[in-house]
């Protein structure tokens, strides 16, 4: 029986560079472990034990096979991997260098473009953010009324291809602005009105196109000359209005968010609504239509002076309360993209404001691989499902908790990090002046 | 009769030294109005009483008084007499003028600047001033900051100045944050301000000093501007400045009060808010007559624009005019934001409706201002030797209906309008070849097109019938000029076979005239027999809305909760001071200090608010060293060194995020200027004293203090810049040096002159320069310096820079690279002012890492957490924990992180940071342990009284709640067709986050 050294990470050998793991060659057994299943219950002195980047078995005793690897593992908690259900991670590296980042395809229609093969795997962001126990992320395209589609990643691989779990994972749209400034002197109500109006008759046009150049694509047409030519627009589109893919609409304010349900319906579109800010005000829309919604950011200020100042971090509870089905992420322009890995302080404020905790690990796990069409894969602890979780000493919604070890389909990460690294560094530097004993 | 009388004449009273263009004229100037009622100033009148002018002024005026042989006469028998209305702002459009050698090197300086110069008024113009009375404006310029001086003028062709240099206007305006001109930030407009109040007494007093010792001293040029601004400042007249929010007028009245200043203030309507504060001063108030137009709450989700103090508002801000009444402060009124000028006079009955006398009306457009404008003696009332300004009316001015007849301007008659205006509407008796009819004139509402321009029934088509039994004729091609009346009709009902045109005058209710059939004519006669009723008028009624404080949701509407004592029972306390974490213990505070700390505490039954702690925690008030909350302004960005600008002039107490952040256990913040420049502006240390006015946020025990700034934004690296020097760390350093070295030279010079007593009568002295002094005041260690910075190599750089000078700094702030030079920063003794966790924004934070704050704290650095945005000041205490996190430091240190040791950092130790005896009352009660993200603020206390609890602001968001609904309720109901003011909606504000740059522009969205 091997015990694993539970050290945070102990050398320098890895400079910036963290190296993937390993395929797992042998079963792996932890015993005695705080398993949080999130689709059952907290189970207390456990055993898990996966194979083949796959969980095998969750049982109170398992008896290994003899070329199983066991580790013991009593009081140590075994959580699912978070999952970040909406972030820039891999497109981008420094905000303000516009060299470093990739998410913003110049136009207002890029549906063809596509985040997962512009995902750096090599990225610092991506080591910083598992360390706190984030190992999937959605990377998204963020601008214009289409964005592109956005890819479902796991935070561990060489390649792009290697750490892709879901592409597309959807088609995004910003819905445009509803927001009436009447201070605009160039333009009065009408006018933006008018504006607005157009750019959704534009996304209807584009429904529209795509439909029918499906249509014709596939028409048994023999003539050269009558066949459809290349659109790589529309043909990109045709997975989300045609075969029902997902599409998720970025709105906050109320207004967009019925506009968007509307023309959802409209089109008959499987979508979910991104941000949603003025969920709270009216939470039986999403339950009426059955519209899934990532919140981004509990730990933001409220959108209008007068509302009840704590309304964004009592949000989720207002959600749930409703019956929405909802998972919580960040927002990748504040506070900017760096910070997923604050994605647990996020659920841990909404369960001070009456977010019971289950649920708020849940929604940073089971819930948002059920929005984003991975829970047959993630999101919580199952036989069958992959072995991508993290241990750590305390519980995982602890505002101190430190994964110390960490799988992603099997594969044991390095959870060293540049920050960690340069910590180490400079910690030496003040060992030679004499300052620090350790 | 009183039309046929007209003028040709232009130049009656000025071209005594023209030549004449063609032959003499010589108009009559000898008048006198008879049988009319006349108002000899605010409540005083005449009944049938005889006005006499002449040569321009008022000669007689009584009842019994012999009409002079030479005057001719007017009989006004019906009409209303007024001394002649003051328009008491009317801007004039300027064009850029050359400047001269001699001008300030500011542009937006130009106080030698005449509006007169550029004065014109179009026929339009000058007809809609006249309709509603004015006879004369109060002319100011248009551009700049010191825009320059203003005239009283009459308002005819001649222009005729009744005053000049009346005053010096002034507006708080900046340039656009992306123009290369300084300022362009509020703070910097005010700073302009102060330096040139200054720059102006010492060139006053240098060119004495000159004149009398022209050989002891080198010459100064000549500058007009700050003669100007002298002589208006030694001669006490007015400074008038424009206002467009109540927070600008105190911000005026604090410019005015250091300077000495007359002040004046165009108003901005929300006087009401801060009323005591503003009249302290007894300023004069020019009041656009001007209401808020109704919100557009219509569409419930553009009501959500609006933030409730916008509602409230709309309902109480005509009430305004009569609280600055009733507050003593006088004032006057302009028509100049006005849209539609006829909607001056229902305004004006609006604000009588609601409690503003009528004396007191007519007084703000005739007495007041000439008072103010040192005029009373010739202007605003009808007595003799008064310039012959007067308006005649055919009714109460004070009634809309009533209309403007003619004015008078100098002795001059101008001819408005018919003294009666006719309406047919109604029905009539008409007498024709002795037979009687009917006949209904009516307006109808049908078909009606868009908006009238001017009121909505002149403009709908007068149409007309005559009943015959149960028959009726339509009346055809009705015309109406002046008092005659033309229409047709077929004649075959009134048993003539024939179309009749019928053509007849208008007196009174009758109509006399003849219609004519191509060969006879009938003479024909009407009587009004029914007439249109007026319809009731609904009055104008007062809100009955309270005030609060500030303004708006959350703000207070009752005293605060502050016993003279607190205690605390049985709660868990965390000191941050040498006593530690102690368990089970009482706190107990008086008087607004920290009295005692210990294990059993009692007190007399009934001389304390006693709290209950059981299982709860005490903390001391969190302090946030780095926040840009609580102020309209926060960089000025137009040149590297802006020493002279500070934050204290520009504090904005309603910004919400005071309220939230006390409902997150912030007692104190530190609100530093932005990082636009290497040498920002002066700070502010602020308590969280919601509801009290912007002065009384000032923590007075903090010392004063200042920004810097190095690396990417000072260098403009990250947007595109104007091209500003310095663009390079290298440039940065040297600018820093450059400003020290200044500021020696600037102190040596001013310790050399003071040293020499003698010589001072006769050498000119050293001018006073705000941005040196704070400079100086740096050096000599009196004044904080907080340096923005990132990298290393920078942060070495500037303590090396104070060292060289011989000075300590205060605090790096964000110093995300701190961790590498730690020993630097201890050995020079800088505290350093980092965030947790931030990273990755850009490329200088590429090292940043979450053990910063740990590791510093590990090398003797004194080091604290701060926000730099609205939201995370609501959560310092969760970020603190985040040193423990990351680094692994103990609780009761990372605490210490937002409490005692911001407060060292901030010079506020002595009295802040922590609970010991005899420190502040600022403290924060939690229902769980203090750095948990799982804990909540219960209460939140400053100097002993409750800035913030669970329970109040649960009351005040119910409060706010119905008020918000009821409020769009009244909205909904009331109709009105008043055109006002747009209230651009406010409900969503931008926040603070983290760049340090935030636009001024984007944080008011009031204006």
């Amino acid at each position: 029986m091997r015990f694993f050294s539970l050290i945070v990470f102990s050398s320098l050998l890895f400079s910036n560079n963290q190296i993937p793991g390993m395929d797992q060659k042998r079963p792996i057994l932890l015993k005695g472990g705080i398993l949080h299943t999130v689709s059952g219950d907290i189970l207390e002195e456990y055993d898990i034990l996966f194979a083949e980047g796959r969980i095998v078995t969750i049982d109170m005793q398992i008896q290994p096979s003899p070329e199983t690897d066991v580790y013991e593992i009593y009081g140590k908690h075994v959580v699912p991997g978070f999952i970040a259900a909406y972030t820039r991670i891999g497109l981008t590296e420094i905000s303000a260098v516009k060299q470093t980042n990739d998410h913003s395809e110049i136009g207002e229609i890029n549906p063809n473009v596509r985040a997962n093969v512009a995902y750096n795997p090599d990225s610092d962001l991506i080591p910083v953010t598992r360390s706190n126990g984030v190992l999937i992320v959605n990377s998204t395209p963020s601008s214009g009324r289409i964005p592109g589609q956005s890819s479902i990643m796991e935070l561990d691989g060489w390649t792009w291809e290697d750490a892709t779990i879901k592409h597309p994972a959807a088609l995004n749209i910003n819905w445009p602005s509803m927001y009436i400034d009447y201070s605009d002197k160039k333009n009065n109500e009408k006018k933006q009105r008018d504006e607005y109006n157009k750019k959704v008759r534009e996304l209807d046009e584009l429904v529209l196109n795509v439909r029918a150049y499906y249509h014709r694509k596939n028409a048994k047409e023999r003539k050269a000359e009558h066949k459809q030519k290349t659109d790589l627009r529309l043909e990109s589109m045709i997975p989300f209005i045609i075969h029902n893919e997902p599409v998720h609409i970025k709105a906050n304010d109320i207004r967009q968010i019925e506009a968007a349900i509307d023309w959802s319906k409209k089109h008959k579109l499987d979508i979910t609504i991104i941000g949603a800010r003025d969920a709270w005000i009216n939470p039986e829309l999403f339950v009426k239509n059955n519209v899934p919604v990532i919140i981004l950011g509990v730990q933001v200020t409220p959108r209008r002076r007068f509302e009840p100042i704590h309304i964004t971090y009592k949000m989720p509870a207002i959600l749930f309360e409703a019956g929405v089905h909802f998972c919580i992420s960040l927002d990748p322009g504040y506070p900017m993209d760096g910070h997923v890995r604050t994605l647990p302080d996020e659920v841990m404020r909404a369960v001070t404001w009456g977010l019971p905790k289950n649920q708020a690990l849940k929604s940073i796990t089971l819930s948002a691989a059920e929005i984003l069409g991975i829970d047959d894969r993630v999101g919580s602890l199952e036989p069958g499902k992959d072995a991508t979780f993290f241990i750590s000493n305390s519980e995982p919604l602890t505002q101190t908790t430190n994964p110390v070890k960490a799988f992603i389909q099997g594969r044991e990460l390095d959870l060293s990090d540049r920050q960690k690294n340069l910590w180490e560094k400079y910690k030496e530097k003040y060992r030679r002046l004499g300052n620090l004993d350790d | 009769m009183t039309r046929t009388i007209l003028f040709f004449s232009s130049a009656i009273l000025i071209s005594q030294t023209e030549p004449v263009k063609d032959i003499h004229q010589n108009n009559p100037r000898v008048w006198a109005l008879t049988n009319a009622m006349i108002h000899t100033e605010p409540g005083d009148s005449i009944k049938d009483a005889t006005l006499v002018i002449r040569d321009g002024k008022i000669d007689k005026i009584g009842r019994y008084i012999q009409i002079p042989l030479d005057a001719y006469e007017i009989d006004m028998e019906g009409a209303h007499i007024y001394s002649g209305f003051i328009d008491a702002w009317s801007q004039v459009k300027q064009d850029e003028k050359t400047t001269s050698p001699d001008s300030h090197w500011n542009k937006k300086i130009r106080p030698e600047y005449r509006a007169k110069d550029d004065a014109k008024f179009k026929d339009k113009e000058l007809r809609a001033l006249h309709e509603i009375g004015m006879t004369a404006a109060h002319i100011v310029p248009e551009k700049g900051i010191f825009k320059g001086k203003s005239d009283l003028i009459n308002l005819d062709e001649e222009m005729l100045s009744l005053s000049k240099n009346i005053s010096q206007v002034i507006e708080f305006k900046a340039s656009r944050w992306s123009e290369r001109g300084y300022p362009n930030s509020l703070l910097g407009v005010i700073a302009v301000i102060r330096q040139t109040m200054l720059d102006a007494e010492w060139y006053d007093n240098s060119m004495r000093i000159l004149k009398k010792y022209p050989q002891e001293n080198e010459p100064i040029p000549i500058n007009n501007p700050l003669q100007e601004i002298a002589d208006f400042k030694i001669n006490q007249r007015p400074m008038l400045f424009m206002t467009k929010e109540e927070h600008a007028a105190m911000r005026a009245l604090s410019i005015c009060k250091e300077f000495n200043l007359n002040p004046w203030l165009l108003a901005s309507g929300y006087e009401y808010r801060r009323i005591r504060e503003i009249k302290e001063q007894g300023p004069f108030i020019i009041i656009p007559l001007d209401f808020p137009e109704k919100p557009k709450v219509n569409d419930p989700y553009i009501a959500m624009q609006y933030s409730n103090e916008q509602l409230k508002h709309w309902d109480m801000a005509p009430d305004n005019i009569k609280k600055l009444f009733d507050a003593g402060i006088r004032f006057s009124f302009t028509s100049s934001t006005l849209k539609k000028k006829p909607d001056f006079r229902k305004n004006l009955q609006k604000i009588i409706d609601r409690g503003l006398p009528q004396d007191v009306a007519l007084a703000a457009l005739t007495t007041y201002p000439a008072k103010a404008m040192g005029l009373e003696k010739i202007l605003g009332k009808i007595q003799p030797g008064y310039i012959a300004n007067l308006v005649v009316t055919d009714g109460n001015y004070f009634n809309p209906k009533s209309r403007v007849t003619s004015l008078w301007i100098s002795g001059k008659k101008h001819f408005i309008s018919d003294r009666h205006k006719i309406n047919l509407v109604g029905n009539w008796d008409m007498q024709i070849k002795n037979n009687s009819y009917e006949i209904e004139f009516t307006r109808p509402k049908s078909g009606q097109k868009g908006k009238s321009s001017k009121s909505a029934i002149s403009k709908r088509k007068l149409e007309g019938k005559i009943h015959i039994e149960n028959e009726s004729i339509t009346l055809k091609e009705i015309k109406l000029y002046d008092q005659n009346i033309e229409f047709s009709v077929d004649g075959t009902l009134l048993e003539i076979n024939a179309t009749l045109a019928f053509k007849g005058m208008i007196v009174k209710d009758k109509i006399t005239g003849t219609a004519y059939d191509g060969a006879n004519k009938y003479d024909f006669n009407a009587k009004r027999t029914l007439k249109l009723k007026d319809k009731s008028r609904q009055k104008a009624v007062n809100s009955e809305l309270a005030l609060y404080y500030p303004e708006g949701v959350y703000g207070l509407d009752r005293d605060l909760l502050s016993p003279n004592a607190v205690l605390i029972d049985n709660a868990t306390i965390w000191t941050c001071g040498p006593m530690g974490i102690v368990e089970d213990w009482d706190i107990l505070f008086v008087n607004g200090k920290i009295d005692k700390i210990a294990p059993d505490i009692s007190v007399p039954m009934g001389s304390a608010l006693i709290i209950d702690a059981t299982g709860k925690y005490v903390t001391p008030g969190l302090i946030d060293c780095h926040s840009h909350s609580a102020a309209s302004s926060i960089n000025e960005g137009a040149q590297a060194v802006t020493a002279e600008v500070r934050i204290r002039d520009v504090l904005y107490s309603d910004d919400i995020n005071i309220y939230r952040q006390l409902g997150g256990g912030l007692t104190i913040a530190n609100i530093l200027h932005g990082s636009a420049n290497p040498i920002g502006g002066q700070n502010a240390v602020i308590k969280l004293k919601w509801g009290s006015k912007p002065n009384d946020l000032i923590y007075k025990n903090a010392p004063q203090g200042i920004k810097f700034a190095l690396g990417e934004n000072v260098k403009q690296a990250n947007w595109v810049g104007n091209g500003r020097y310095p663009q390079t760390r290298m440039g940065v350093e040297q600018v820093i040096r450059d400003a020290f070295r200044a500021a020696q030279d600037y102190r040596h010079r001013h310790k050399t002159y003071n040293r020499n007593s003698k010589a001072k009568k006769k050498i000119i002295p050293p001018r006073i320069d705000l941005e040196l002094e704070a400079l100086a005041e740096i050096l000599e260690g009196t004044r904080l310096l907080h340096c923005h910075s990132y990298r290393q190599d920078e942060i070495w750089m500037l303590t090396r820079i104070a060292e060289d000078f011989g000075f300590k700094i205060a605090t790096f702030q964000h110093v995300l690279e701190g961790y590498k030079v730690a020993e630097r920063i201890a050995e020079h003794g800088a505290g350093a002012s980092t965030f947790s966790d931030w990273w990755q924004y850009k490329y200088e934070v590429i090292d940043a890492i979450p053990y910063n704050g740990t590791l510093m704290a590990n090398n003797n650095v004194l080091v604290s957490f701060n926000s730099d945005d609205a939201e995370l000041a609501r959560r310092l205490n969760t970020e603190a924990m985040k040193a423990v996190k990351y680094g692994g430091l103990s609780e009761e240190e990372a605490l210490k992180f937002v409490t005692i040791n911001p407060a060292k950092q901030l010079g506020i130790d002595q009295w802040v940071g922590s609970l010991e005896e005899g420190k502040d009352a600022d403290f924060v009660i939690w229902d769980g342990p203090p750095l948990s993200i799982y804990s909540k603020v219960q209460e939140t206390w400053i100097e002993g009284t409750r800035y913030w609890s669970v329970d109040e602001n649960k009351r005040l968001e119910e409060r706010d709640k119905l008020e918000r609904e009821s409020l769009i309720q009244k909205i909904l109901s009331t109709s009105s067709k008043l055109s006002g003011k747009v209230m651009k909606p406010n409900s969503e504000t931008p926040n603070h986050n983290h760049n340090c740059r935030i636009d001024d522009y984007q944080l008011m969205g009031n204006q």
